[in-house]
């Protein structure tokens, strides 16, 4: 076996012997019936309750009704990516401050990095939505949303920049330096595309959170995709398929992250 | 006649502590151009701080160091410029983990002494070939053997055209079968001129290829001699206890 093919799998146990794969198979089976069993008792429970009715789902054959969600998952995405850029761009100067030998610096950049990991989410969007107003500055609603939420995750990104910054072996500044570089080639050439590297999980991870904070769009009425399910709700009164169909599209976007965040994972050249 | 060439690196009374402990004393030290001096002694005895202190990975609390008769400052443009001159080889290669083999070799040139990427990158495959590792060039450090890796780190120092390279035991880190390879590198450059450091344990190749052995324990320089001398008459009971030690191993 290669190294590369080496799964947390592989680190953690053993290879299993014959009794243990026995005990395996008879685990798998028992679990497949279990799930099969709630599975069972969910679709009778929506039978029952009068949730499979057409009336329920029939919207979903109008092409309107996916254009409707689509247009929210837009709306959903641009506040992402925007939040994403703004939290990363200002990550990346709180990382840069935390680790300059500034004490003044320093000291703010953490005080930040606090405030912005310590205040929930929702508590920035109604400053935005509620006190800013009041003192004049009034954003329209899609950046009421994103400057947010931008907020509350630029104090996480800065704190995984850090330590990917801090991965980094010191052998590879002091080689840097001992070429002659200056302390501005060696950050930006040799350790932060280094640390980048090492901190890409958990980046994409923090996408997925920010991806998931989008929602709070409904509080400021910006069309997202979870505003726009709750319009299809009250149109059409039908509050479970709708919900469940919206949490699929979510469930969907956020596994593809973490296949992405996988695939990064296992071409990192550094191991 | 008296030589009254500038030595190409100078230490005068430098003198460090690591809080309490004394780990440079005094240490005075002068080499030419072309000159091999090979650093030998036990474990904690100084020798990898010495070494490192020429290119200030390592800071003094006293005296002075010279390279090329310019005063090595504390930090700034000057600082890094002196160390462009001094090449450095670790024990532990330090290879950039995410450049290729020739950018290794390419990073510095391009940056720190601005020549073209093309022309860097010429100069990298005739310094990756005469260390014998031109078809790894396009390959990751990680994908490298130790000895491999050594090699390349030794072409990346080449490559700033340096006036001296400092080697930090460069071979401790090795299987037995790759030190001879990075040795006869070694042992190359000292013939074609180039000035050396070598901090190390293999007494063979300070035997063969230095001009001059370092000896220290403590802290200090405790002896300073041609290998002949060193190995057939050490002066003093610490250079004699020493060597006894590794001709019973």
């Amino acid at each position: 076996m290669s190294l590369e093919n080496v799964s947390i799998r592989d680190v953690l146990y053993e290879a299993p012997g014959p009794k243990t794969r026995m005990k395996i198979r008879i685990a798998t089976a028992i679990s497949i019936v279990i799930m099969i069993g709630l599975l069972a008792v969910i679709v009778r429970q929506f039978y029952i309750t009068g949730q499979l009715k057409t009336k329920y789902w029939s919207f979903y054959g109008r092409v309107t009704t996916w254009l409707f969600l689509g247009k929210g998952l837009l709306g959903t995405l641009k506040v992402a990516v925007i939040s994403g850029v703004i939290a990363f761009l200002t990550g990346m100067l709180l990382m840069m401050g935390r680790i300059s030998k500034s004490k003044l610096l320093n000291g703010v950049s953490a005080v930040i990095i606090e405030f912005s990991r310590g205040v929930p989410t929702l508590l920035f969007i109604y400053f935005f939505f509620l006190v800013a107003p009041q003192f004049g500055l009034k954003l329209p609603a899609f950046w009421k949303i994103s400057v947010p939420v931008a907020l509350s995750a630029t104090g996480v990104v800065a704190e995984v920049l850090r330590s990917g910054v801090n991965a980094v072996p010191k052998g590879q500044t002091e080689a840097a330096f001992s070429l002659g570089m200056t302390n501005r080639s060696v950050f930006f050439k040799i350790v932060f595309p280094q640390a980048f590297m090492y901190v890409i999980p958990a980046l994409i991870a923090e996408i997925v959170i920010v991806l998931k904070d989008t929602t709070f769009a409904y509080v400021v009425n910006y069309s997202d995709l979870m505003q726009n399910s709750k319009v299809l709700i009250s149109n059409y009164d039908a509050l479970l398929s709708v919900y469940l169909v919206t949490a699929i599209i979510y469930i969907l976007i956020n596994y593809m992250l973490n296949r992405i965040s996988v695939k990064l994972a296992g071409k990192n050249p550094l191991f | 006649m008296e030589n009254r060439e500038t030595p190409v690196i100078e230490l005068k009374h430098v003198n460090k502590h690591y809080s309490h402990l004394h780990v440079l004393k005094e240490i005075n030290l002068s080499v030419k151009k072309g000159e091999v001096v090979v650093v030998i002694g036990p474990s904690g005895s100084g020798k990898s701080t010495l070494c490192r202190t020429i290119n200030r990975l390592e800071t003094i609390d006293s005296g002075e160091i010279f390279i090329d008769g310019v005063t090595l400052p504390e930090e700034g443009k000057q600082l890094a410029k002196l160390r462009s001159q001094v090449g450095m080889v670790f024990q532990s290669f330090n290879l950039f983990a995410h450049k290729t083999i020739l950018e290794n070799v390419t990073v510095a040139p391009i940056d720190v002494l601005h020549i073209s990427k093309k022309e860097a990158k010429e100069e990298a495959m005739k310094l990756l070939k005469r260390v014998g590792v031109e078809s790894q060039a396009t390959k990751m450090p990680a994908q490298l053997s130790g000895g491999q890796k050594q090699r390349v780190a030794i072409a990346r120092a080449l490559a700033m055209h340096p006036k001296a390279i400092l080697f930090d035991e460069p071979t401790s880190a090795l299987d037995p079968e790759m030190i001879g390879e990075v040795l006869e590198v070694m042992a190359e450059l000292a013939k074609e001129g180039m000035t050396m450091i070598v901090v190390t344990h293999e007494m063979n190749f300070a035997r063969r290829v230095a001009d001059r052995i370092i000896f220290m324990d403590g802290g200090a320089i405790l002896e300073e001699n041609t290998p002949e001398e060193f190995f057939n008459n050490p002066k003093t009971q610490r250079a004699k206890e020493f060597l006894s030690a590794i001709k019973n191993k």
